[in-house]
């Protein structure tokens, strides 16, 4: 890989564990609906998606969870499966989603918000062995709309603002 | 934002809004019993026209639980965010309480089929 975009991507990764750091200080409904979250890593990794390529995504994706894991839940916790697989299903939802149709990154941050829930649940289900938990499904799903959205079009706006910066000679990918 | 985020986004809510009515309303029976799962096991049946406190053994160590007026709840368990003693009492056949950390997970049901007969 070429240093500059390695560097690039490295500094994109730190950003996402942060992110992921912050919005788990940060409650939804004083915790009677566990596992909801904005979601504010997936601006870093749609960003990603868009601006490099699946494969980047994934990579960044991956290191991600297993960073958070080690720094905050514990690897290999039920935390960190429950991510992991919300993460992967998320990703190549998104890439399916940009790649066949013609929604705006927007309708590909919902999809990603949507599938991130899903995956949660089917991890959750193999950990558990139970279907119960389905019943949690369309409370997931009913905020990965606004969710989706907010990340969504923050990753548009940190798209323009790095466009922005590319036509004044810095250039960042 | 475009035209088919916009479909997606209505194409969406009328989805979640299926899933709730199948999900809630598609099963609301009266129920009479809790059973209480270890990692898939059936461990306890409880028999919730009794009020009484029972205490089962965990992951984490012992849940107890407690049955009053036809209610369940989780009154006391160790795990790093006590969800599901915070969840409260539930009572209805689509209600759960799921305990990830301590691997429990308490179901309702209606045990007489000749209640369904009957009604």
């Amino acid at each position: 890989m070429e240093m500059k975009k390695f560097t690039r991507l490295s500094l994109l990764l730190a950003l996402s564990v942060v992110l992921n750091i912050i919005e788990s200080c940060i409650p939804l409904f004083n915790g009677y609906l566990p596992g909801l979250k904005i979601g504010l890593a997936n601006i870093v990794i749609l960003f990603i998606l868009y601006c490099y390529s699946f494969k980047d995504a994934l990579y960044v994706s991956i290191l991600r969870v297993f960073l958070v894991g080690m720094v905050r839940t514990g690897l290999f916790s039920v935390a960190f499966f429950f991510s992991l697989g919300g993460a992967i299903l998320s990703l190549y939802a998104m890439f399916c989603a940009k790649k066949f149709t013609r929604l705006s990154i927007v309708g590909v941050s919902i999809i990603g918000s949507i599938f991130h829930s899903i995956g949660q649940i089917i991890s959750a289900m193999f950990l558990v062995n139970s279907s119960a938990i389905v019943f949690y499904l369309p409370w997931l799903l009913l905020f990965s709309i606004p969710t989706g959205i907010l990340t969504g079009m923050i990753s548009k706006q940190m798209m323009e603002s790095f466009k922005d910066l590319n036509e004044i000679g810095v250039s960042l990918y | 934002m475009n035209k088919s985020d916009f479909a997606l986004i209505g194409f969406l809510i009328v989805i979640i809004s299926l899933i709730f009515i199948l999900l809630y309303f598609g099963n609301n029976k009266k129920v009479s019993n809790a059973i209480v799962y270890y990692e898939d096991k059936e461990i306890l049946k409880i028999d919730l026209s009794k009020d009484k406190i029972y205490t089962v053994k965990g992951y984490n160590g012992d849940v107890r639980i407690k049955v009053k007026n036809k209610k369940i709840k989780v009154l006391k368990e160790d795990s790093p965010l006590h969800l599901c003693s915070k969840q409260g009492y539930i009572s209805k056949s689509y209600e759960s309480i799921i305990c990830l950390p301590n691997k429990i997970v308490i179901k309702l049901e209606n045990n007489s089929d000749i209640d369904v007969i009957a009604g």
